[in-house]
């Protein structure tokens, strides 16, 4: 008794091996997209805060970075002591503004970041040439921006702070020179994005934005010290709230834990339907072998041999069927990620199901387990299986 | 035009309760006046980010209405005077919307249009257009949950059909034994095509009891978690209908190809005597 003939028997009965196949097939891919799921929108939005290297982030109280609208005022001293602090490496204040792009009578409504070039985590340069602090009247296009504005590097583009409508008039309009392109890494899909220098930002919005940031960003020289420095801004600075990247991904975490509970039901659904069905089919080919297997065992096939013979059908259907599922898998979770990543306001970076070598290989112990288990019922009952009562009965 | 709002973020510190004719008046919500342990007649400070603040009386604790947008957020509200939270936020005679009510017969998006025309500095939308903004995500999470529903029947399908075909199968020495006593093939397709049918109703029955457990279950937990009465599982006739239906026809289909296949062999192959 071997695998192939544990194979062979499986391909005598064609039709139920390939509709076991498909629904182990469909399960897997199930589990896996679940999986990927779990665990991919956090390891996503962990590798998108940290993608510019800022470990630390510094918001007003009891908010989150772009949740409110609330700002901190004093933001240059604020920069300045947390510069001071040990082991901080690096410091950069950012103020959200919205703006308009004034072209005739046509407005464009934009939202401008305004951070300092030095140390800004905000976006990436992609054509051009970056924001400098001695010129204040320069601006990055995101290309959704440059788009509905309809202006290229070098073009000078008429920007609004405030529009007033008691006096019908736009005011803090200024003319800045496009310098460059740029991509904005929070920004969602076809979100119209203008980056200036903070100064230029805080004057576009005007009185009440006077040395204002939304949030400051971090950057510590010792990864491993993020949290100790982290605790240490709490307490110099109690006016503010400090934020680190795994405190984020928390937050993030709680607020999305729908999509994780979902993943738990749905994955131990499928885990369900993979036992049911190998369990099922072991269990009708030992019931319908159980003749063949008595005159095995009576003419001295081993236990084990009976035992290894079930298992092995077991294993050849999981093994068969979560391969073609892991594919599938992988497929459907394309889908299923174009479908959730069009929220309104997510970044557009973001991926909720995020194919790694681990999420596979789990996916792959789990359902390798499962079609064990799966598999023990019925190779116990064929192993123990009553020689001689069994051929008489099977005889009549 | 009526009901201006403005909106903050504000911080709020229980202070002594000893009133001031000066004191402005609050309402907060339920949830707030449990975590903070306030009552009506409290006395509080109110502050925004930028420092400036005020003394505040609650006046009354109220109970919001169930609002899935924010659900997630978990965010605390107070309700003010318009006029005291404008001089809070030193920003006197400005606000964030308006509401406008039009007369009867009137077209909203006629009127938002013309409106919109009248000045620049703000936007006016219908309340229909305002909805269909604010319900994208809910439209998103419905068309996830349609996804996996696509997955799920397909899955529950093949799983449906190879559990019949395996039953049916099951069968193969019984049906040997019917044929061999006479019994026409018809009648013994028809029967098993009847078992297959009851199967399935009953599967199906089951299947419908376990999936108002589950969604009791769901509602139980997340009104508890959210403190909400919004219903997070919702079983319609129409649901139940189409699962029900869906579940039979593929049980009779499936036993009835598995029948087929049986009635159309020889009995003594069945009896693996053939």
């Amino acid at each position: 008794m071997n695998w192939r003939w544990a194979l062979r028997d499986l391909a005598r009965h064609r039709l139920r091996t390939a509709l076991s196949l498909a629904g182990i097939a469909v399960a897997a891919a199930l589990l896996l997209d679940m999986m990927m799921l779990s665990g991919g929108l956090e390891r996503s939005f962990e590798k998108l805060l940290l993608s510019r290297g800022y470990q630390l982030r510094v918001t007003p109280k009891g908010t989150l970075p772009f949740d409110t609208e609330a700002t901190m005022g004093g933001a240059s001293d604020l920069v300045a002591r947390i510069r001071a602090e040990p082991g901080v490496a690096e410091a950069g204040a950012m103020l959200a503004t919205s703006v308009h792009a004034l072209a005739g009578a046509a407005r464009r409504s934009l939202v401008a970041y305004g951070v300092d070039p030095t140390a800004q985590g905000f976006y990436v340069l992609e054509t051009g040439t970056d924001l400098d602090p001695s010129h204040p009247d320069a601006i990055l296009l995101g290309l959704p921006a440059a788009a509905i504005v309809g202006a290229r590097i070098g073009d000078t583009v008429e920007i609004a702070g405030r529009l007033d409508p008691q006096v019908g008039v736009a005011s803090g309009t200024r003319r800045m020179v496009v310098r460059g392109t740029a991509r904005f890494l929070y920004d969602a899909r076809d979100q119209p994005s203008v980056a200036v220098t903070l100064g230029t930002a805080q004057a576009l919005a005007g009185r009440s934005a006077r040395d204002r940031a939304s949030v400051i960003m971090v950057r510590v020289g010792d990864d491993s010290a993020a949290a100790s420095v982290a605790g240490h801004l709490r307490e110099r600075i109690p006016e503010v709230g400090v934020s680190s990247i795994g405190e984020m991904v928390v937050q993030f975490r709680t607020r999305l834990s729908y999509f994780r509970q979902l993943s738990l039901i749905l994955g131990l659904i499928a885990l369900v339907v993979t036992v049911l069905l190998v369990g099922t089919l072991l269990a009708i080919t030992v019931n319908e072998q159980i003749g063949v297997i008595a005159t095995l065992r009576a003419i001295g096939v081993a236990r084990r041999s009976v035992f290894l013979y079930v298992m092995q059908q077991g294993l050849a259907l999981t093994v068969v069927g979560s391969a073609a599922g892991l594919v599938l898998g992988i497929i459907t979770a394309r889908w299923l990620d174009a479908i959730l990543t069009s929220f309104p306001g997510l970044p557009a970076s973001i991926s909720f199901f995020v194919a790694e070598p681990g999420s596979l290989l789990r996916a792959a112990v789990v359902l390798l387990i499962t079609g064990v288990i799966a598999g023990l019922p019925p190779s116990w009952r064929a192993m123990h299986a009553p020689v001689a009562a069994t051929l008489r009965s099977d005889a009549l | 035009m009526r009901r201006p709002v403005v909106m903050a973020f504000l911080a709020l510190i229980v202070t002594t309760p000893k009133a001031h004719s000066q004191d402005i008046g609050i309402a907060i919500e339920r949830r707030l006046a449990e975590s903070a342990r306030l009552v009506v007649g409290d006395t509080v400070r109110v502050a925004t980010d930028t420092g400036l603040g005020a003394r505040a009386i609650v006046r009354a604790i109220y109970e919001p209405a169930p609002d899935p947008a924010t659900i997630m957020r978990r965010d605390y509200h107070v309700r003010f005077e318009l006029a005291d939270l404008a001089s809070l936020l030193g920003q006197p005679d400005r606000v964030d919307r308006f509401g406008v009510v039009l007369q009867a017969g009137i077209d909203p998006d006629t009127a938002a249009a013309r409106l919109d025309r009248t000045a620049f500095g703000f936007s006016v939308f219908s309340s229909e257009r305002i909805a269909a903004g604010s319900s994208t995500t809910f439209l998103v999470v419905s068309r996830f949950h349609r996804a996996i529903a696509v997955i799920s029947i397909i899955a529950s399908a093949i799983f449906l059909l190879c559990l019949m075909l395996l039953k049916v199968e099951e069968r193969r020495a019984d049906v040997a034994v019917l044929r061999l006593t006479g019994i026409s093939r018809r009648t013994v397709f028809i029967s098993l095509v009847i078992e297959a049918a009851v199967i399935a109703l009953v599967g199906s029955a089951l299947g419908v009891v376990m999936a108002a457990g589950a969604s009791a279950l769901t509602n139980w937990h997340y009104q508890g978690a959210f403190e909400t009465s919004l219903h997070f599982s919702i079983m319609t006739l129409s649901t139940i209908a189409f699962a029900v239906a869906l579940s039979v026809t593929l049980g009779i289909v499936a036993g009835a190809a598995a029948a087929w296949r049986l009635v159309g062999t020889p009995p003594m192959i069945l009896w693996r005597r053939g």
